[in-house]
């Protein structure tokens, strides 16, 4: 294999990774703060794509539309979460499953009936490409690696120097003393969902041009995300992010060799992990209490 | 003899109700309402006995559908064996995967199941496309040959087998709840700890019921073959990986024939929305978090104490033994 396809499968592997990385920050800390798993979070993407599509197109500008969407998809969270996802809080962990999948496959009922089931293309907002060791490089995919790294460093600020973040990580710990600490943790938890309910719709607006959108798109990335999200381990921000890249480069160095592959590394990767370690890299042995 | 009729008489009013149903609904739908129910009901006992949700139900659909369609296709001619086939390779692959995967905890359990569904996916439609003809899928109706006493290759034949089989699936699955094993299998569910403490190993409780549930999975996948004379990568579609938690959510979690009511209810459902609206996700998504909401019980869990109230309020003892051997 020579340095250049190799080059351009590296950075391809990287932006994969940042959008994997920025959906799977949502399940992650959605698990570790409610203890739920929340699989509308690829609902939201698809929102994300396609709010981005719906706006590029009528304003020209991308750009605009990953900000839509990052917004309709942040409303869209708070919409769920205050109608389903607050009485569900003190169930067990399947059930928030098995309702959260019917939020996705109902809203994905939704996307069809305003888009239809056509895929539709969205354009690249930036053309240019630029030489790194002598291949050329679409700027674009660097830039969506730079906000996945932007939110990773946001997130670690927010988590570690705002009062509400450092409430969201002792609630990790224990949702109960937070609560008789006097902070008000049904606002916690909404401020969480919503966090992640953008991040995963922004994560749809930044893969929109590199794919096209259609609505079955949240189901394809699903079991990818899952895959970061295990290998991770769940609740663990850092994990999220070393198994995102980990995932993206096994999926992009794996369609070098031999394309099947891209597919059924991960999968093998995922196995390996649980086989040695059955919570994930980073992943701690929290239960629901 | 009157014990064993007690026993048998809910099942076989059960299955008569169905073998009544032949007279006035059309055979493709009682078709796939039968195998959608044995379909379903692996998944009910993972869910409603062991506590372990499964989204990759597919998976192992499409293992017991494509070993019958490589038989027919390319080796042999006589259904029976290739359905014997399909319900051996759904041993196979849950014994392959199945220590693996017991192991787990509840939520991860789901995700990896999920993941295999989509793997399963790929494998045949791409990485396998050589054998399996890819999203062409294999088409091997005319290569089935008609056997005696029952044809398989005819749809009102097909039936009597599917009910029969079905018949037999839910008698096993009744006599599992009567069992040690099938309190054992509750047990896991409720308090690993206890049972442990008995002297049980969870690990292999969790394991045989994860056979148990994905064989009956794969033989659904080796009828649905041999029924449709067609199989394609569709039939471990992640987008279907839904179906048949949403059928046992719809019939009531964990009841014997809850499978079959949401069965019933949800091709039922399926075929007049589809014919009125053409949006049916939109609406078996809603319908899902309705009746997540409103309790999980299910049409069958509500139904069932109704009923019971109904026909049995002279008869206490019948129904003492009744609710015992639910």
């Amino acid at each position: 294999m020579d340095t250049q396809l190799l080059t351009s499968g590296i950075i391809f592997g990287l932006s994969i990774g940042s959008i994997f990385f920025l959906m799977a920050i949502g399940l992650s800390l959605c698990f570790g703060l409610m203890r739920i798993i929340s699989l509308d979070q690829m609902l939201y993407y698809s929102i994300g794509g396609y709010i981005t599509y719906s706006l590029s197109l009528a304003t020209g500008s991308v750009w605009l539309g990953v900000l839509g969407g990052l917004v309709v998809s942040g409303i869209a969270a708070f919409a769920v979460e205050r109608l389903v996802f607050r009485r569900i809080y003190e169930r067990e962990l399947t059930f928030s499953m098995i309702t959260s999948f019917g939020i996705l496959i109902g809203g994905i009922g939704v996307i069809k009936f305003f888009w239809g089931v056509v895929p539709r293309p969205v354009p690249v907002p930036i053309e240019t490409q630029i030489g790194i060791l002598g291949t050329d490089v679409p700027v674009y995919r660097l830039v969506v690696v730079g906000v996945a790294i932007l939110v990773y460093v946001g997130i670690w600020l927010f988590l570690n120097r705002t009062i509400t973040g450092k409430a969201i990580r002792a609630g990790i710990e224990d949702v109960e003393h937070v609560e008789g600490l006097g902070i008000n943790v049904s606002r916690l938890f909404t401020i969480t969902f919503i966090i992640a309910g953008s991040l995963s719709g922004l994560a749809g607006g930044l893969h929109a041009p590199l794919i096209m959108v259609d609505p079955t798109m949240g189901l394809e990335v699903l079991a990818f995300v899952f895959m970061v999200v295990i290998i991770g381990g769940l609740g663990s921000i850092k994990g999220t992010l070393v198994s995102a890249f980990i995932v993206g480069q096994v999926v992009s160095i794996g369609s070098l060799i031999y394309a099947p592959l891209a597919q059924m590394a991960p999968f093998a990767i995922m196995l390996l992990i649980l086989l040695i370690k059955p919570t994930g890299l980073y992943g701690s042995t929290l239960v629901k209490k | 003899m009157l014990k064993a009729w007690r026993w048998w008489w809910g099942i076989l009013l059960a299955f008569s109700l169905l073998a009544v149903s032949r007279a006035f609904l059309p055979l493709p739908f009682l078709n796939e309402v039968v195998i959608f129910s044995i379909y379903t009901i692996g998944c009910n006992f993972l869910l409603g006995r062991v506590g372990f949700i499964s989204f990759g139900q597919p998976a192992y659909l499409a293992v017991g559908a494509y070993a019958t369609a490589f038989y027919l296709f390319y080796f042999g001619t006589n259904p029976y064996i290739g359905i014997l086939l399909g319900l051996m390779a759904g041993v196979v692959a849950s014994l392959i995967v199945g220590p693996l995967f017991v192991r787990l905890r509840s939520d991860y359990f789901a995700l990896v199941n999920l993941a295999l569904a989509v793997i399963v996916f790929y494998l045949m439609q791409k990485v396998l496309a050589g054998i399996t003809h890819g999203d062409n899928g294999l088409w091997f109706l005319t290569n089935i040959a008609s056997t005696p006493v029952l044809d398989l290759s005819r749809p009102n034949h097909f039936f009597i087998f599917a009910f029969l089989v079905a018949l037999a699936v839910w008698a096993f699955y009744k006599y599992l709840d009567d069992t040690i094993y099938g309190a054992a299998c509750l047990a896991t569910k409720i308090n690993e700890d206890k049972l442990k403490f008995l002297g049980y190993s969870n690990y292999n409780v969790r394991l045989l019921a994860f056979v148990i549930a994905n064989t009956t999975t794969a033989l659904a996948g080796a009828m649905y073959a041999v029924y449709l004379g067609f199989v394609s990568p569709e039939v471990s579609s992640p987008s279907r990986a839904a179906d048949p938690v949403v059928v046992t959510i719809l019939g009531g979690v964990g009841t014997l024939y809850g499978p079959i009511v949401g069965a019933f209810a949800y091709t039922g459902m399926k075929d007049v929305i589809a014919k009125y609206i053409g949006n049916w996700e939109l609406f078996i998504g809603f319908l899902l978090v309705f009746i997540m909401l409103a309790g999980e019980k299910g049409i069958w869990g509500t139904l069932q104490p109704r009923l019971e109230k109904l026909f049995f309020r002279n008869k206490a003892a019948t129904a003492e033994g009744e609710k015992t051997s639910r």
